[in-house]
């Protein structure tokens, strides 16, 4: 039972992480319609960059996180500036493929400037452990579900009340009314990114807190993917909702089916989910089915 | 615009619109390329009579791919996957059971295109992006079973792989594994050449340019993109069967998810749905890569780079290179290649 608990928690908490990364990527696909393989080299350089900050420069944590927001703007702008603007209206697979030579630069970039495989970042969470229940929980595991819920909160509210999230609102249901209305949909576009590469870069920071950072971090944006496609691709809500049970699939199935079959289940468990979602519900459990039988 | 003959030459049969070598030019064009080819491991040392190898199986293999995304439209970023099954497949039916290398070839094949037509299922209800996802998620469960089957594939640690022989000829040197290597590939683009311009080929390039439309005029699309996944993926097990024979010593290091981009970018810079494309592409990528390889080391001793310059390069120079293609060139190099053939053809009179 106890374990069970610890399997719930951990699973939970993790899947919550895996929420606020695939976030990033149903803002950019509602809002551009460009499916953005990259995620998981953007977590992995936002990760760096904050070991940067906080360990190789030396920044105190509260100089060092904005910084890290601040760069993660950057790369955003700069990704949808010089990638993804001259691409608009290409077919989808240069919409990919695009996003593949992206990541691919970005991987590059991040061996270029930190050789290293592994590092830790700095412990910013108490380190004392809690006990729920009967199970024994690491405090990261709970801030990170923390953060992810205020996030999530935090991003709500913006769609809801904020000028530009009603924008980005308007512009993923009809493009072409939001531009005939005078707002300008590249900046929307480029909005998303931006937005898309903070939750990234937050994501990544609480995944490294947890797991310290590797280059397993990329993985963390291949599940992500496994959350969108669950979720369905176009719904936030769903985002929310399947990132938790892809987390609690992993940390059960990784928990339960090793002793059944080969150790090591728990890495395909979110692709074998993908798969599994193809062939009984392509949309995903909140998409929008678009009633074109192929 | 676009000339396909010289000046003066018409065609006037149906044999002479088809022919793939119209004119003598042609003609001789053709056969000094394949004298060119054969004489190769005369004046080529064996470091790049190998470099050849190598492109010459990643040729076969970004055919197989060019068949499926640039003809059918289906994009599949778990290619690497596919030729890995070809790999152990032959690996361990020449390894393990002893069986001859040429059956061990034609069923690396048939294994990646079974596995193929398994992971391609889901392009009946889903496609571009979904599709790509469902490849990259084949990639992984490929290469998890792979690493975790230890009986069969020897799991992390890889298998040995016997050297191909055919009869009582056994390619073990570079030069005669060359040879080997030329005629597949040959035998493989000659093969793209012909598919496109099938009944198949037509209906793979009607699937990709509007799948609504190819169905309501009659194409099958269940069959044929089924029939694309089989032969693209059919192409990569030969790609991986002969890999494994080369390199003689296989495991999981050498199929990344990495690798299966880089199959796509090829035949992106290349042009995809051209028979061309993937040649030109696979060169180019092979040839920047050697070079990052050979300047690399040099360059980081000369400005004293940080040690992360050689392992960081690589990728970098490559992802901007499929970037800027896209932007700059989506066509790719065979378009280019159209383009200076056309430019030859009506010199000097190009009005």
């Amino acid at each position: 039972m106890t374990e069970l608990l610890q399997f719930v928690i951990t699973g939970v908490t993790v899947g919550m992480v895996y929420s606020l990364i695939a976030l990033g990527f149903v803002l950019i696909w509602k809002s551009s319609g460009v499916a953005n393989l990259a995620l998981g080299q953007l977590v992995l350089i936002s990760s760096w960059f904050t070991y940067g900050m906080l360990v190789q420069v030396g920044l105190p944590l509260w100089l060092g996180f904005p910084a890290v927001i601040l760069f993660a703007l950057a790369l955003g702008w700069i990704v949808e500036k010089f990638a993804l603007r001259p691409l608009i209206a290409q077919p989808i697979l240069s919409l990919i493929t695009v996003t593949l030579g992206v990541a691919f630069f970005i991987e590059g970039a991040t061996s270029f400037i930190w050789p290293k495989s592994v590092a830790a970042l700095p412990r910013f969470f108490p380190q004392a452990t809690v006990h729920i229940g009967t199970a024994v929980v690491s405090q990261e595991y709970l801030w990170a579900a923390v953060i992810s819920f205020i996030l999530f909160v935090l991003l709500s509210l913006y769609f809801k009340y904020h000028r530009m999230g009603i924008v980005m609102r308007a512009a993923a249901d009809d493009q072409l009314a939001v531009q005939a209305c005078g707002i300008p949909v590249t900046k929307i576009f480029s909005m998303a990114w931006m937005l898309a590469c903070i939750l990234a870069a937050i994501g990544g920071i609480l995944m490294s807190s947890i797991g310290g950072i590797t280059f397993g971090l990329t993985e963390t944006g291949l599940k992500a993917f496994s959350v969108v496609i669950l979720g369905g691709l176009d719904s936030f809500l769903g985002a929310i909702v399947a990132g938790p049970i892809i987390g609690l699939a992993e940390s059960l199935g990784g928990g339960y089916l090793t002793p059944l079959t080969w150790p090591g289940v728990r890495e395909i468990i979110p692709y074998i989910t993908i798969i599994i979602v193809m062939f009984l519900k392509p949309y995903g459990l909140f998409g929008e089915a678009r009633i074109e039988r192929i | 615009m676009n000339v396909d003959l010289p000046a003066g030459t018409r065609n006037y049969t149906y044999a002479q619109d088809m022919a793939i070598f119209r004119t003598r030019t042609h003609w001789g064009l053709f056969l000094g390329l394949l004298a060119a080819m054969l004489t190769m491991p005369l004046y080529l040392g064996n470091y790049w009579l190998s470099v050849a190898n190598l492109i010459g199986i990643t040729i076969i293999a970004a055919t197989g791919l060019n068949i499926l995304t640039g003809y059918c439209g289906q994009l599949s970023i778990g290619h690497a996957g596919f030729i890995a099954v070809g790999a152990y497949t032959s690996a361990i039916l020449t390894n393990r059971f002893e069986l001859p290398f040429l059956v061990g070839l034609i069923c690396a094949g048939i294994a990646a295109g079974a596995i193929g037509i398994i992971f391609g299922l889901p392009s009946m209800r889903v496609k571009g992006f979904y599709l790509a996802i469902s490849t990259i998620a084949a990639q992984f469960i490929i290469i998890w079973v792979i690493n975790h089957w230890n009986s069969m594939t020897g799991g992390f640690t890889g298998i040995r792989v016997p050297p191909a022989s055919i009869g009582g000829v056994s390619f073990v040197s570079q030069a005669s594994q060359f040879y080997l290597i030329v005629a597949t590939t040959a035998m493989s683009v000659f093969f793209a050449r012909n598919l496109a311009r099938t009944k198949a080929g037509r209906a793979f390039i009607a699937i990709r340019d509007n799948d609504l439309a190819a169905e309501v005029m009659g194409i099958n699309l269940f069959r044929y993109k089924l029939t694309a996944f089989f032969i693209g993926c059919f192409l990569a097990g030969i790609a991986g069967s002969l890999l494994a024979h080369r390199i003689g010593y296989i495991n999981a290091e050498n199929f990344t998810l990495m690798g299966s981009i880089l199959y796509i970018a090829m035949i992106i810079i290349g042009g995809a749905g051209t028979t061309i494309g993937p040649i030109f592409g696979v060169i180019f990528i092979q040839m920047l890569q050697q070079g990052i390889t050979l300047i690399s080391p040099t360059l980081e001793s000369i400005f004293a780079l940080p040690a992360g310059f050689t392992a960081g390069i690589g990728p970098m120079v490559l992802g901007l290179i499929i970037v800027l293609f896209l932007i700059l060139e989506p066509r790719g190099l065979a378009h280019r290649w159209t383009l200076f053939k056309t430019s030859c053809r009506l010199w000097p009179f190009s009005y």
